[in-house]
């Protein structure tokens, strides 16, 4: 069994403290890549030079003696819908091949160049982010890093696979209706959806304007802290980036468990979740001192106002590529976008205005808990290629069927950190668990979840490849 | 929606959106928005107020002041 590689924190300080160097670190990153990659398929392209380049640059800072910046050395990686210098941005697809390369890099990327970390590549996605299983047909499926023939999870698939394999312990990915949380719950790693407006999404490319978001993955809670404190940064270039200040998360999280009062949803969450799902929930309720049941509002309409709010801005985005290129899209999901843009507008304007409604009633559950949790998926990961999937007796679609549970709550704009745990029943498998707060209380999941982690009831574990 | 409707339906706005579909995945098509048409539906029982509209931004909540977390319990 391969180890789980260190954190960033533990990286940085070893970075830091010159018993490694970036460049060593690097190496060992590249060499992981290069010996299991084949298998996984999460990597689509690689930044060699430029990461060595980076990582020399860092080693010399160390050398001079300078102050290295928190994560000086750490190598990342980032799905293919952020705009990376020097590349075409894919988002998946085989029409945005022909784009001209990035002029610059997306301004999350540069977050994390600025904090020292080492950019090692892009990762592979759904095509426009439209689906839950990264089955891409141009780059080929990636596969689970614990069981290669079944789906990593998407639309972020390859920014959890790689993290799952052991490539980097850090990488980006987006989340519309569950594109972080999704894969993390199937691959086994932290994922962290933040509050809609807490990172800016410039240089990278849309799917749904109205539902985007973008956060990280990593092995451990620390490094997921690290990385998105590091990314933190008002942008006033970003319309949608509404936080005027950076709130550092990592400062809080050895407050633990003091005064957080954590509930579980019931409802709609139990319904949507299978047995082995229910069981992840009720260790992490027992373990975060959870006892009440909680009922989400309106999470069906919630979901239903997210579908047909994605279908008809998905659809509309791409339509003038539907109408000259249909045949070049992913054959997975170009009827589905064919049939968002020709959606009635009554079904997407009720979407949006109901928005507002479901938030007052949402943050007004937080005026009695402080953390609410649910499953991720509905199921552990299923096999590459399966079309429908059973949930406490009824049948679903598998591939939309697998953000019912994440859909109602980033329709809110919720921050979600998604605990990897490991129930019995899967073959080995992980079912992630979300711990959801109020809009801008991303330290309050964290703490949770370092709870979790110190109990020794949610981590990442090693795969042998 | 019956699926003549839908089908229907894709042909009318497909040519009203000059977006060419071929009789097969006019089919295909139809059948997603169709299930569209179902998960839509739950929308039709919410009673919206003639005030309640769209935001051309959404924002989950106004950002705090800024204040080191966790000092609203001190």
């Amino acid at each position: 069994m391969h180890k789980p590689i260190l954190d960033a924190v533990q990286l940085a300080q070893l970075i830091a403290s010159g018993e490694c160097s970036a460049s060593e670190v690097l190496s060992a990153s590249l060499d992981r890549v290069a010996s299991t990659d084949c298998k996984v398929n999460a990597f689509t392209e690689l930044t060699i030079d430029r990461a060595r380049a980076k990582a020399d640059a860092i080693d010399a800072m160390r050398v001079r003696g300078e102050r290295l910046p928190p994560l000086a050395g750490v190598p990342f990686a980032v799905k293919n819908l952020f705009d990376i210098a020097g590349l075409a941005t894919r988002a998946g697809s085989k029409i945005n091949r022909n784009r001209p390369p990035a002029e610059q890099d997306a301004f999350l990327v540069g977050q994390l160049e600025t904090a020292g970390g080492v950019l090692l590549g892009a990762l592979n996605m759904d095509e426009y982010a439209y689906g839950f299983t990264t089955e891409n047909t141009h780059d080929g499926p990636c596969h689970n890093p614990h069981q290669l023939e079944h789906i990593a999870g998407g639309s972020s698939g390859g920014s959890a696979a790689a993290v799952a394999a052991g490539h980097v312990s850090l990488t980006l990915g987006s989340d519309t209706n569950g594109s972080i949380r999704v894969p993390a719950s199937l691959c086994g790693v932290w994922g962290l959806k933040p509050t809609f407006g807490r990172l800016s999404r410039r240089g990278t490319f849309p799917f749904v304007n109205s539902l985007d978001h973008v956060g990280p993955f990593a092995n451990t809670v620390a490094g997921l802290t690290l990385g998105y404190d590091a990314l933190q940064g008002p942008d006033p270039l970003d319309r949608a980036c509404h936080a005027t200040a950076i709130q550092p998360a990592l400062p809080e999280l050895h407050k633990g468990l003091d005064g957080l009062r954590v509930g579980v949803l019931g409802d709609y969450f139990n319904d949507h979740a299978s047995p082995a799902a229910q069981a992840v929930v009720k260790l992490a309720a027992e373990t975060l001192n959870a006892r009440d049941e909680v009922a989400w509002p309106d999470a069906a309409t919630g979901r239903a106002a997210a579908f047909v709010i994605t279908a008809s801005e998905g659809g509309s985005l791409h339509l003038d590529q539907l109408r000259a290129r249909a045949d070049d899209f992913e054959p997975l999901s170009v009827d589905r976008f064919i049939a968002g843009a020709l959606q009635p507008v009554a079904w997407y304007l009720r979407g949006q205005r109901f928005r507002h409604l479901y938030r007052d009633r949402v943050n007004a559950l937080f005026k009695d808990w402080d953390i609410l949790i649910s499953a991720a998926t509905p199921i552990s990961a299923p096999v590459i290629g399966t079309e429908w999937i059973e949930i406490n007796g009824r049948t679903h679609p598998c591939r939309p069927a697998m953000g019912l549970l994440t859909q109602p709550i980033s329709f809110a704009g919720c921050p979600v950190v998604v605990a990897p745990m490991w129930p019995a029943g899967t073959c080995g498998m992980p079912i992630g668990v979300q711990l959801i707060a109020a809009p801008w209380r991303e330290d309050l999941a964290l703490r949770a979840a370092s709870a979790l982690q110190a109990a020794g009831v949610a981590s990442v574990r090693g795969v042998e490849l | 929606m019956t699926d003549e409707e839908a089908v229907r339906y894709v042909n009318i706005m497909s040519s009203v959106l000059s977006l060419p579909l071929t009789a097969a995945r006019t089919l295909r098509v139809a059948s997603h928005l169709a299930r569209n048409a179902q998960i839509a539906e739950v929308l039709d029982g919410v009673a919206f107020d003639a005030s309640e509209e769209l935001a051309a931004i959404y924002c989950p909540a106004p950002f705090p002041e800024v204040k080191p977390i966790g000092t609203e319990h001190a």
